[in-house]
Order: C-alpha cells, then structure tokens, then sequence
C-alpha cells in the first residue's frame, strides 16, 4: 500500500514549471478519459497506458511523416466522470490545442456527449472499452470489442457446453440493456425456448420486447431475492447466468451466489464487466471458476504478450510522469485495446503520409491497416470496428484468467439488432 | 490451471515417499496405482484407454478429476523423457518473468529435473499435448460424471447425481441405482431417487413414466417442473400421462409458491436485521442524543475497515505510507506503519472475524469518543451546526480512508464457516444471513440490558430526558454524553464488522448506508429503540414482499419510500414518538 506520493507531487510540480518546450517536429494527441470521480478508477489505468505507448514510440524514433520524424506530445485532459464536461474538453482539444487525434471516453453515455463534436469539428477518436454497438460515426474509431466479439462468442461458448437456460441479469443502463436486448434475440433464434431466458420480459403496448432481463440499479446491495429466483431458475440443471452487473455491486451479488451454493459447475456466471483490473477489488475467493470473455488476457501465453508485459513493468519503474500509481498494477482488454489503438493509428498515419483526418481514415477504413498487439493481431475494418480474437477464461483465485477457448479473427459486427430481427422473423 | 496447488500438496506429503521422478519409486501406495493407471490411461488408445478410463472413474479420488480436467483443457502435456519414453506432466500455476512454469509428473507429484537435479522450467508451447479429440473428451466427462458419485463430499456427489439426472440420458439409471445401494448420506439419497425418477420420465414405457411422475410429485422436485410439463406437451403423449403430469405440476407448483413465501419472509428479516443494525448506533447518538450525526457511516466505514486491517494482520500483514503535501525544511512530512502479519493457516485464519467483531466495536467507539471530546460537546445546544460540523467530519473521515486505503474497495473474504448454507424442505437458508439475524438479536438485547438494567443506562436515560435537571442532581453529564456517543459508535462498527462480510468496503462505504439509517431512525420515532427495532423489520420485510410480488428491485424499493413518507404526513412522531424534552 506504498504510495510513492513524494515522487508524485515533485512531477507535478516539474509540470507546472515546465515551460512548454515544444520542439520543432512534435504532434499534440488528446488524452481524453476521467481523471477524478467515480469513473476515475477505471480510466487513469487507460490513461498510464497510452503514455506508455507514446513514450514506447517515441523512444523508437517517433511517427515517420514522409522523412520528417514526429515526436508525440500527449495533451492530457480530465472528463471528471462528468458527461457534458466531456463535450467541453472535447471541443478544447480539438479547436484549442487542434490535437491530430483523441484517445478516449470509457462509458458509452461520455461517448455520446462527444460524438456531435467530432463530427463538427472533423476530429479523430479512438475507442476502447467494450460497448453495446448500434453506433457507428465517421469520426470514431471503435477498437473495442463490439457486442459479436464478447456476448455472443460468451454465448456460443455456453451453447456448445450443453447449457439451455440462460438468466440475463444487469445494472439499468444503456450497455446492459441493450447487450441483453441483443442476447435475448440471438439465444431465441439459436433454439432456446421464451421461458428458458430468464430475469422477465418488458414489452411495449404493441407487444414488442424492449427490455430482456433482471435490472438493478447502480450501487444495488441486496441480492437475496434475485439469487433466490436464479437457484429456481437452476434447479432443473444445464442453466447459467450472463452477467452485465457494472461496478461494485458485482461484490454483493457474487457473495450472495456464493453464499446460495450456486457453484460454477452447475450453474457458471459469465461477466462482461470483470476483468483483471477490477478483479484486484472484488473477494476473488467467491469468483473461482466463474467465465469472463474478452479479446486480450494477461494471461495468454504469447511471446508477443510477454514481451509487452515485460516492457510495461519497465516503463513503470522509471517512468517520471505525474500520478501514475506503480504498485500492483494489472492489464486488462480496455487497456490494452486503448495500446492497439495508438498503434493503429500511428500506422495509418505513416502509410497515408500527413496527419490530416480525412486522409488517415481514408487509410485506416482500407483494410490494409493492421496491428500484432498483446493479444493477437488486429485489423481495422472498413466500417471503424476491428476484427481481432476473442478469448473465453475461467477466473482464478489470483484475480488472473485462465483461457478455456479461442476464436480467432472475429469480424467486429456493430448492428446485430436489425439482422437478427429479419432472422426472427423469417424463422417464424 | 487449477490443478497445481492441490499437485503441491500432494509434492509436499505423498512426494516424499518418493526419489524424483526418472528414479524407482519405493513405496506403492494407493495413490501411487491410480497416479499409474492415470498415466497409462493418457498414453493408451482405444479400448485400452476406455476401459482404463471407466476404472479411474470408480476411484473417485481428487487426483483423477484433477487431471482428467487438466486433460480436457488441453492442460496435459507430454515430455520427452531422457530415455526416449513419453511423460506425462502438468504445468505449474507459477509462472516465472519468462512466462515458464515447472512441469509436475503426473506418476509422482514431483518436478521434472534434469540430471543434474535442477528444475526445468518450460512455456506451454515448448511442450506437446496430449491430444484429445471429441470422441475421447466425451468419454473423459463420462468418467468424470461417475467419478463425481464417488467424491469424498456429499456437497458434490450431490451435484453430480443432479446433473446425471437432468441429462435426460436413462443409461445413468443403472450406475445410479448401483450408487444409491452404496450411499449412506440422507440428502444425496434423496437427490438419487429424484434423479432416477427424472430419468425415468424418458422411459418408453407409459406406466414407468407415470410412477415417475408421481413419485416426482410426492418428492416435490424443483427441478423437475420444467421435464415433466415438456413430457406432457410431447405430441402423442397418453392421456393418463398428461392427467398425471399436471397432478403433479399442481403439486410442485403449491410447493413453489410455498418455498417463495417462506424465503421471502426469511429475505425480509435478514435486511431487517442489515437495517436494524445499521441503524441501532445512529438510534443512540441522533435519537436518544439529538445530534444529527451525519458521520454515523464512516463510523460504520471504521468497523469495516478494522475488519480489512484484521484479516491481513492474520494473513501477511498490513501497512501504509502516507506522504503529506508539507514540506519541512525540503523534507517533506510523510508517515507509515507495518504492521507484520501472523501469517496463520486454516481455522486459524479463518477465525480472525471473531477478533474482528470485538476489535470493530473497539476503534469505533474510540473513533467516536475522540469526535464527541474534540467537537460534539461544544454543539449539544446547536442541532443544526451539529449537523454541518459532523457531516465535515464524514468528509475528513472518507479522505482518510482513501490516504490509507487507497481509493479503490478493498478485498475482505468471509471466513469459510460463514460461507453457505443449509436448506430446509428447499428453503435455502444462507448463513451469514442466519448470522445477522441472530446477531441484530444479540445486539438489541444488549443494548436493552445496558440502558435499562446498568447504573450506566440509568445515568444516560436521565441525562437524555433532561440535561439540566441531571446535572444538578451531580450526575457528570459531560461523562454520560461522552460514553454514550461512543457506545453509538461502537454499534456503528459493529455494522461495518458484519456488512465487511455482505458487501463492499470502500471509502464511500458509510454513504450507501446514511440514509438507509435515518430513514429507520426517523420511522421508528426518535429516541425509541423499540421504535427503531420495528420499523428496520417493517421496512426490510415490505420492501422484498414488494420485490417478490413486482419482481424488480427498484418498484418495490419506490414503493417502501412512498409508503414511509406518507406514514410520516400521518404521523411524524414514527411508529413510537416519545415525549423527550431534549427534542422539543
């Protein structure tokens, strides 16, 4: 619990005396995430990320432009897990400090706020946090993992292990709700029966489902009954539960299943929401053996993802920028695909030659564009979604995945709801 | 892989018997044939392998299902040995900067060393698997379903006979059959007999379906509903079948809905008890002191955290290092502490709650009685700034938490004696629910006996009602506020010690519950604990009858504030509104 604070606030105030010492070839890239509030447990880890891509590129001679060499230099601002907040910055980096790219945003609702700004003022953004898709923006690129390349490999997976019931169960936002708008059309068309989905239905007035699933809201505490009716939902066997429960009520619910003998033999609990970074609060002992699905782990055994994780604890031992916590730090898929999204970028803007956002996209939606990340490689498509592999693990009780299965080169799919509407429908 | 820890053990206690792993071995052990039979079972084909396979499946050792995981999962790999044989071997958990692992032998639990004795470390892909492909996975988890009858735990013999019945499969009948002659436990008996009867739903056989039907009936499985309406919805099914069939899902229905309202009534009184608990200690300070202690969370936060603190001295220790903004002479300020841990095992550890509970108690209170000493007592006469002088105080407390905690919730893992649960006619009763039940008891009586049987509840009883009048009597007011407040503290984080077990414990901890308390407190009539009593019960009971009934969270919760708001417009005394000068 050692905090190296001294260190800490010396950087801060090199910072602040620092003049800007701009030299001549540098390019200003927009660090967008919240740097304070409640989201900010999870976004300073993204941001300490794309630092130490930054610094990793520069130290290897920075962006080559035609034959000029271009230094990056990181214009970091604090979206303070306020949402209208993000537009505000958003427009700063862009119209101000006129960045060549923004990497940012973690909740879908932020994302929101700032997409009428990038689509004004023409910028660049790059997305990395797993959301619910239904979007798609000239001026966004989504390196994260679209619905197809996290709920539904998740599915398949419990499909292919035998299981026919299905208890859908999230935090009441757009994410969960329309993840399991989307599971509940897909496990329908893949033969399960209405009443073996369960956490209930919400239909408007012409019979239309528009809700799939149990929702509580953020913070919730008091799961007995929900666990209640899950071990109903289980007793007649082969059932599991989805999980898109998002922060710290996760720790009531999983000692709540654990507390009712709903083990992860009988009746496993895949999360959406849980990886690496968030497994170091949650009481790991009752976790063991429950699923998570996403497309890196620090576990995969490539010499790709060793090398990375090697050169990351490096750069955290002599790295010198302010507020980066150097103790007990994980990776996980956000992290890592924010890393895979610099890279992509950086590569784009090499083979396109300039900056310029019009001409970087043109390069970027070609198809050419391609990265070996940590956790495979990864290509970006022409609709701004890459294709990329989709891992399956089983929690461990040191917070750490172990991989049960691979799908290889998924092709990230935005909208799944129109297609499996048409699929419905033709079915019946 | 999860294997390795239990590989270790076996290292640790079988292992010595042994030299290492290319020498003989000098003892054969049970353990020592199956570990054999194993590694034969790996490197044979076919026929061999199968049969080989069905009697590891009799054994029902640990160390058979460990492995045949480890198989399953592609997580058996195969060394070439020095003398051109084939290995068997799994890897370690462990892995080194290079991502390598030791390779455990299968035949003896020990490392693969070379010949000069050093472990060898490998990565996944320097080794081969040993393959496996549909047909033999297949056969691996049938060995592995029966080989789970066999397990040591009643808890997953149980399971496993649940599974074999639900798999619609009527060739388990005669492996169960042959089981349940061996069984002894009562309760894997019973989920036997229900397990045969599901399978014998899939019987041809009309009059086998229909005796299954009834005996499902009478067991009044669960389980079973879904099976035997799908029988009677089959196309063709006989109508002596179908008439069956719906007897018995009345049955279990009833028995369902029976279940629900028991359960229910248990959910009620378990948050009741959450609320009761939680709001006891702020029924002292805010409601028999009128302060309005807006830092009543962080007290709970306190016994929290003192349960975090105890754990870790049980486990490897505990300490911080807090380095403050201040500079003295280019030095800046900065503190921190180690405490070593004790670094215990087994019931041991698991033990540290109970040291925990009284120790929660102990730092609250004094947590408390520094406040009450340092700002309360100049506010007895001032409510309102009473108010904003404890809510900065929550402020200063929550920065606190996160300076030493960090920022981030902190892990506390429930001793195992308080994890699970027992069923009763398959009401499920968990544990540490039943715990907080009895606890929330324990603690109203305790606090009942002190104020209304102690010289020390008579002093504060005559303090409360009328400060002026006491202190002329001689009472030393200024003592009996001090104690009390702290003893309100004190109840405060016992909360925090029992909520460490249900949910988080983060710096924010005390703000998810401030309003749950005075919602109690305020209900119940301040400066009532009987009050208080009711109304956490009231409240906890209504609000998961109202989850039940709506089935979703957040109606009944809604539904619970409206029904208290409009309880106050009546009322606003609460349920027990006394009549104490200090609050006129």
């Amino acid at each position: 619990m050692k905090l190296n604070l001294s260190k800490w606030l010396g950087a801060c105030a090199a910072m602040l005396l620092a003049v800007n010492t701009v030299a001549a070839d540098t390019i200003k890239v927009g660090i967008l995430h919240s740097l304070s509030g409640t989201m900010a447990i999870s976004e300073t880890s993204l941001r300490d990320m794309l630092l130490f891509a930054f610094d990793e590129i520069n130290k290897a001679g920075g962006i080559k432009v035609g034959d000029k060499s271009y230094m990056i230099e990181p214009v970091i601002v604090d979206g303070a897990s306020n949402w209208p907040l993000f537009a505000e910055k958003a427009k700063q980096l862009l119209e101000e400090d006129k960045v060549a790219v923004v990497f940012g945003c973690w909740t879908s609702v932020s994302r929101k706020s700032v997409l009428p700004v990038f689509e004004k003022d023409n910028g660049m953004l790059f997305y990395p946090v797993q959301y619910e898709g239904e979007e798609l923006s000239k001026n966004i690129f989504y390196t994260a993992e679209a619905v197809n390349q996290q709920a539904t490999p998740a599915v398949d997976y419990l499909l292919a292990q035998g299981k026919k019931k299905f208890y859908l169960i999230g935090t009441d936002y757009v994410y969960p709700q329309t993840t399991n708008l989307i599971l509940y059309k897909y496990l329908l068309l893949h033969g399960i029966k209405l009443e073996d989905i369960g956490g209930g239905l919400r239909k408007d007035d012409s019979g239309k489902v528009i809700s799939a699933g149990k929702y509580t809201p953020f913070g919730h505490t008091d799961y007995q009954q929900i666990v209640a009716e899950i071990k109903q939902f289980a007793a007649g066997g082969d059932a599991c539960v989805v999980n898109t429960i998002n922060g710290d009520s996760n720790v009531p619910f999983f000692k709540e299943v654990a507390a009712a003998g709903l083990t992860p033999a009988d009746c496993p609990v895949v999360s959406f929401s849980l990886a690496e970074d968030e497994l170091r609060a949650l009481p790991t002992k009752d976790l063991v053996g429950e699923l998570g699905c996403w497309t890196y782990f620090m576990s995969i055994k490539s010499r790709d993802n060793r090398a990375f994780l090697k050169r990351w604890d490096e750069w955290l031992k002599t790295e010198d920028h302010p507020g980066v916590v150097k103790e007990k730090r994980m990776v996980d898929s956000p992290m890592v695909l924010s890393y895979d999204g610099a890279y992509l970028w950086k590569e784009a803007v090499e083979k396109a030659g300039t900056f310029d956002v019009d001409k970087v996209r043109e390069t970027l939606e070609s198809g050419d564009i391609s990265f070996e990340g940590p956790g495979g490689k990864n290509t970006m498509q022409k609709n701004h979604h890459t294709t990329k592999n989709v891992y399956i693990g089983d929690t461990l009780a040191n917070g750490q995945f172990k991989i049960l299965k691979t799908f290889n080169a998924v092709y990230g799919e935005p909208f799944l709801l129109k297609d499996l509407d048409e699929k419905l429908s033709a079915m019946k | 892989m999860n294997i390795p820890p239990t590989l270790l053990v076996w290292l640790l206690t079988g292992g010595i018997f042994f030299l290492g792993c290319f020498s003989a071995r000098a003892d054969a052990t049970p353990d020592a044939a199956i570990r054999e039979k194993l590694v034969q079972a790996i490197l044979s084909e076919g026929q061999v392998q199968q049969k080989l396979l069905n009697e590891l499946a009799e054994s029902g050792a640990k160390i058979v299902h460990d492995v045949l995981t480890a198989w399953t999962r592609e997580g058996v790999y195969l060394y070439d040995g020095p003398d051109g044989s084939k290995v068997p071997v799994l890897l370690d958990d462990q892995l080194d900067g290079e991502g390598k692992a030791r390779a455990i032998c299968i035949i003896d639990g020990q490392f693969v060393k070379d010949a000069g004795g050093k472990e060898l470390r490998f990565a996944s892909a320097d080794l081969n698997n040993a393959e496996t492909d549909m047909r033999l996975r297949s056969s691996i988890q049938q060995s592995m379903d029966t080989l789970a009858l066999a397990a040591p735990n009643p808890e997953e013999r149980n399971s496993a006979v649940l599974k074999l019945g639900n798999s619609q499969k009527p060739r388990y009948i005669p492996i169960l059959q042959a089981r349940l002659a061996k069984e002894t436990n009562a309760a894997v008996r019973r989920s036997m007999d229900e397990a045969i009867a599901l399978l014998q739903l899939a019987d041809p056989d009309p009059k086998v379906e229909i005796a299954a039907v009834q005996h499902l009936a009478e067991l009044k499985s669960i389980g079973s509903v879904a099976n035997i309406k799908s029988l009677m919805n089959k196309p063709g099914c006989p109508e002596d079948v179908v008439k069956a069939c719906q007897r018995a899902t009345h049955v279990i229905e009833q028995h369902i809905s029976f279940v629900n309202f028991i359960s229910t009534i248990f959910h009620g009184l378990s948050l009741g008890s959450i609320l009761l608990v939680v709001a006891l200690g702020l029924a002292i300070t805010f409601g028999l002191m009128g302060i309005i202690n807006m830092a009543h969370g962080e007290m709970i936060a306190v016994g929290a955290y003192t349960c975090y603190v105890v754990q870790n001295i049980f486990g490897s220790g505990f300490g911080f290092y807090i380095t403050l903004p201040i500079s003295f002479g280019g030095k800046m300020l900065s503190f921190g502490m180690h405490i070593p841990g004790i670094n215990a095992t087994g019931w041991w550890y698991e033990s540290y709650f109970l040291f925990a509970i009284p120790l929660s108690f102990l730092m609250a209170a004094l947590a408390g009685l520094t406040i009450e000493r340092t700002v309360i007592r100049f506010l007895y006469r001032r409510p309102l700034e009473s108010l904003l002088a404890t809510w900065g105080i929550s402020l200063v407390m929550q920065q606190l938490f996160r300076m030493v905690f960090g920022a981030n919730n902190v892990q506390v893992n429930s001793p195992s004696w308080l994890l699970g649960h027992f069923s009763v006619n398959d009401v499920t009763f968990d544990y540490n629910r039943v715990f907080v039940i009895v606890f929330a008891i324990l603690i109203v009586i305790g606090t009942w006996l002190l104020l209304t049987k102690t010289p020390l509840g008579l002093l504060i009883r005559a303090v409360m009602q009328n400060r002026a009048m006491a202190a002329s009597l001689g009472v030393r007011t200024a003592r009996v506020n001090m104690l009390t407040f702290s003893f309100g503290s004190g109840l405060a984080g016992l909360a925090g010690a029992f909520l460490s077990q249900i949910g988080n414990v983060g710096p924010s901890l005390g703000q998810t519950y401030i309003v749950d308390s005075f919602m109690t407190v305020v209900l119940g009539g301040v400066g009532s604990i009987v009050g208080t009593v009711c109304s956490a019960f009231g409240i906890g009971t209504a609000d998961e009858v109202l989850q039940q009934t709506t089935g979703s969270p957040v109606t009944g919760k809604i539904v619970v504030l409206v029904g208290i708001i409009l309880f106050l417009q009546w009322k606003p005394g609460g349920l027990f509104a006394s009549r104490s000068r200090s609050l006129d």
